[in-house]
């Protein structure tokens, strides 16, 4: 059977396959002139990627917010381009008929394994799911994995559960023997979850990752070098009112910004089909994506960044030490480049921080028209 | 002899619930619902600011995102003294009323149609239509081609099972089309509010961002697109099914329960007290007789949930609960609250029976139609199309207070945290009443609590053994294939359960008596 026919027996049409693709390579971070290879790529797969998601410890944030996706849009995600195995939220199956068909669907392995939530360690009966411990569900399930995918603050690095009673811990802490990359956030992003599961898809391996396991190509760069408001921070410039217009624009760092501290690409990819972020609603970074997220627990040494909207000692101001806007290129120039698709990205996601800065030069204080994939 | 069966996961809800129950000349005879997850939220929140309540809680729950975050404000507000100002609580209405507008018609399309359609009807489909012969196309594909994932595997279809091929692929159409409209509506919140889920703007003492002239206009072009979609697509659907091929099961009254409502209202309106949606309780269905709701009536229990036994039955206040997971009789981490010792339903049945709208009753009074799960369904539609008229009404508002220089938006004098105080936040979230409190002692929270509408809907039986408000709704639900419980998951489902909220444990110390204050 050719290629076409095996496209329309899965329910997309070429022209619905090749917008899907478009919308993909956006996502991986990717120019345009990368969709044929990466149409060939996913032409030589011929089938869905099966992917087995596991919520633990979760909010069920992380899937409203891969729900809230646009280019690609949630129906082509979960009907066009995955093959949704197992995911409780969405799945038309309950009890035994779903633990029948998560057991098979392990079996047969291969699948890319995707973890929301935390994984409770100080006692297995705070997780149970079918009356069998969470954590050995997420070992069984990793064991025969394609690869593992964490999303979330919690499935990372334990979240903000973590700081709680139940031991709360990432996938990393309880698969040991597969790598696993974190997608962190609090939510995570729906770009950072269908690049990544793209990328998989095409290039089969693991992307350059950082020392928390994070892909540089999303996680590579401080949140402050390319904070919006920064010009208002080398200027001392720090709001103190929410409601005095003539601060609204002002650095967020005296009400608890964590953007000195924390690398993600907020501020170059906004929210919700780039109509916002935190930091543009005057709120001030969490710090969500950094393993040290919010607070530690009993069984955690980690310092924290509780409290959220108090300036804590360790946010430096300007001029005493603060983090200077070269950071980032070293981030990405000194990352050990293997295999040709992390290498693609980082070079589009060097791009994209070249023209951010050259875009924001020409228009002082403008923001952005669009936050994604610029 | 009684059969046992356990539906464990029940999935297609947020979180993990077990499900048991006893199945005797084909209908439950005996239920118990389980939450099977704890993260300890409350816990950790102990000795932390109390401004960082408002984006701890916020994180309790990703569906109904918001509505925590918008109690615990309330709650730190009133524990610090602070005044909301207008323009801040019209914006609150209008970010959360955006995620009211996403979670409904979510619920119903993504979580709960897929109970009551043989999806595999598509593939008779005979009409012209070319949109839905598109979507005929895609499903009859997908079964080609042997990976129907996610639709398949499921539960076999049964008598109540809709499979009339143009009833059912116009419904998978509004499917495909309510996937498109929830991501809309979250991007429609995060415009006034950083993003979506888990919104940055809602701080105790109001919001971060007063929204400029093109976000308003942003939001009022999703809002009317939204309204459409909720009034013409989801509210027709609901009644289409309910009035229709869901009728027997909306007149038997499926999945009713004990008739005992509890709404603390919700939307604070520019009245002093005026709400959108009014508070009230009624008991034993007695819909003419709305009574005043007095939060001291509020006890919990937990005798069947892990937790030590210690605490006894007390108002939320003076509870004091920690884990016990070896504690035998216990069989869920959800606590057993209750109003006046009664079970309690929470949630849209709730807030449209206080409510009445003409329109929602006539039709219920015309058909005859029960309490029980199709009622939930109608009640929560009816409800959003509520909602989705009055919001153009609030962004007017908004504007209005923009142009009258009224742009205070946070209360900044009662920004640090007091010595001491005590506050509690009642307000409705989509699943229904939800109250958070808070103690503060030495600037730090000394104490946190929430009881949350799955707490009150999904909770285990009590001191005195009476079942919770779904355990007692699925007794007598028809049940005539064990393997394929199709009305079980109908009536659980229909509560729209939200287990990462239900469940959460509590460390109080505190015999006080507390200012009580509806935000």
């Amino acid at each position: 059977m050719d290629f076409q026919s095996r496209l329309e027996r899965k329910g997309l049409n070429r022209r619905e396959f090749l917008k899907a693709v478009a919308a993909a390579t956006a996502a991986l971070g990717l120019p345009a002139i990368y969709e044929p290879r990466i149409a060939e790529a996913v032409e030589k797969a011929a089938a869905k990627p099966p992917v087995i998601w596991l919520e633990g410890q979760d909010c069920t944030g992380c899937t409203e917010s891969v729900l809230a996706s646009f280019d690609p849009g949630p129906a082509e995600i979960v009907l066009d381009l995955l093959s949704v195995r197992y995911h409780e939220t969405i799945m038309a199956a309950s009890g035994t008929v779903a633990e029948s068909w998560l057991e098979d669907n392990i079996k047969q392995g291969g699948y890319l394994l995707v973890v929301e939530g935390s994984i409770p360690t100080a006692d297995d009966r705070f997780l149970t799911i079918g009356g069998r411990p969470f954590r050995q569900i997420v070992q069984e399930a990793a064991a025969k994995a394609g690869a593992i995918v964490a999303v979330g603050a919690c499935a990372c690095y334990g979240g903000i559960p973590a700081a709680g009673p139940t031991g709360a811990k990432g996938v990393q802490d309880v698969v040991k023997n597969k790598p696993v990359i974190n997608l962190p956030g609090c939510p995570v992003k729906p770009t950072w979850v269908l690049g990544t599961v793209l990328q998989y898809l095409v290039f089969k391996k693991v992307p350059q990752l950082d020392s928390n396991k994070r892909p540089v190509a999303y996680f590579g760069t401080l949140l402050h070098d390319n904070c919006p408001r920064r010009g208002h921070f080398e200027q001392s410039q720090f709001l103190t009112d929410w409601n005095d217009p003539s601060q609204k624009e002002y650095c967020l760092l005296l009400k608890g910004c964590k953007g000195p501290k924390t690398y993600t690409d907020c501020a170059q990819s906004w929210w919700n089909d780039g109509v916002n972020f935190c930091i543009n609603a005057s709120s001030p970074c969490a710090g969500c994506t950094q393993p040290e997220f919010y607070a530690a627990g009993p069984l955690d040494h980690r310092a924290g960044f509780a409290p959220l909207y108090v300036r804590t000692d360790t946010m430096s101001l300007p001029g005493v030490g603060g983090v200077s806007p070269g950071t980032v290129g070293k981030v990405i120039a000194g990352a050990a480049v293997v295999g040709a698709g992390v290498h693609l990205i980082g070079n589009a996601a060097t791009g994209r921080l070249k023209q951010e800065k050259e875009d924001k030069q020409d228009k002082p204080g403008k923001k952005p028209e669009k936050g994604r994939h610029n | 002899m009684a059969q046992k069966i356990v539906i464990d996961p029940i999935t297609r809800i947020e979180g993990h619930l077990k499900v048991e129950v006893e199945i005797e000349g084909g209908k439950v005879t005996n239920a118990h619902a389980s939450g099977t997850m704890a993260r300890g939220l409350e816990v950790l929140l102990k000795g932390k600011d109390p401004r960082d309540a408002t984006y701890v809680t916020e994180r309790v729950c990703g569906v109904c995102a918001g509505s925590h975050g918008w109690v615990s404000s309330v709650a730190v507000e009133n524990a610090q003294g602070a005044k909301l100002p207008q323009a801040a609580r019209v914006l609150r209405n209008l970010i959360l009323g955006a995620m009211w507008l996403h979670d409904h018609p979510l619920h119903f399309y993504h979580l709960s149609a897929l109970d009551y359609l043989d999806v595999t009807a598509v593939a008779h489909y005979q009409g012209k239509d070319p949109k839905l012969l598109a979507v005929k196309d895609k499903i009859v594909k997908l079964v080609q081609s042997g990976d129907t994932s996610p639709l398949l595997p499921r539960y076999k279809p049964d008598e109540f099972s809709v499979n009339d091929p143009d009833l059912v692929t116009l419904a998978v159409s509004h499917y495909i089309k309510a996937l498109e409209m929830q991501a809309k509506a979250k991007k429609m919140s995060a415009i006034f509010s950083g993003k979506q889920p888990h919104q940055s703007s809602i701080i105790a003492g109001g919001v971060t961002m007063l929204p400029d002239i093109t976000q308003i206009e942003q939001f009022r072009t999703l809002l009317a697109e939204q309204a459409d979609f909720v009034e013409n697509i989801y509210w027709k659907d609901v009644a289409t099914f309910g009035t229709g091929p869901l009728l027997p099961l909306a007149r038997a009254g499926i999945g009713g329960g004990y008739g005992h409502y509890l709404t603390y209202g919700g939307f604070p309106l520019a009245g002093k007290g005026e709400l959108f949606f009014p508070a009230g309780v009624i008991f034993d269905n007695q819909f003419g007789n709305v009574q005043p709701v007095d939060q001291a009536k509020i006890t919990e229990a937990v005798k069947y949930s892990w937790y030590t036994p210690a605490c006894g039955t007390k108002n939320p206040v003076q509870g004091d609960t920690v884990f016990d997971l070896n504690k035998p009789e216990a069989y869920s981490f959800i606590k057993a609250p209750r109003y006046d010792g009664k079970p309690m339903e929470v949630g849209p049945l709730a807030r449209m029976l206080v409510l009445k709208p003409a329109p929602f009753m006539d039709i219920v009074t015309k058909y005859g139609i029960k309490p029980g799960a199709v009622a939930r369904h109608a009640a929560r539609a009816y409800e959003t199309v509520l909602l989705a008229k009055a919001m153009p009404g609030w962004l007017d508002e908004l504007e209005g207070y923009i142009k009258q220089g009224k742009t205070r938006i946070h209360d900044t004098e009662h920004w640090d945290p007091p010595a001491t105080g005590a506050g509690i936040g009642m307000i409705e979230a989509p699943r229904g009443a939800l109250g958070h409190w808070v103690e503060i002692a030495n600037h730090k929270i000394a104490n946190y609590q929430m009881v949350v509408p799955t707490t009150w809907n999904h909770s285990p039986r009590d001191e005195n053994g009476q079942p919770g408000p779904l355990e007692q709704a699925l007794i007598g639900v028809p049940v005539p294939d064990p393997e394929n419980p199709n009305n079980i998951v109908r009536v659980v489902r229909s509560y729209d359960p939200c287990l990462a909220c239900a469940i959460h444990i509590i460390q109080p110390e505190s015999n006080r008596v507390l200012e009580f204050r509806i935000g």
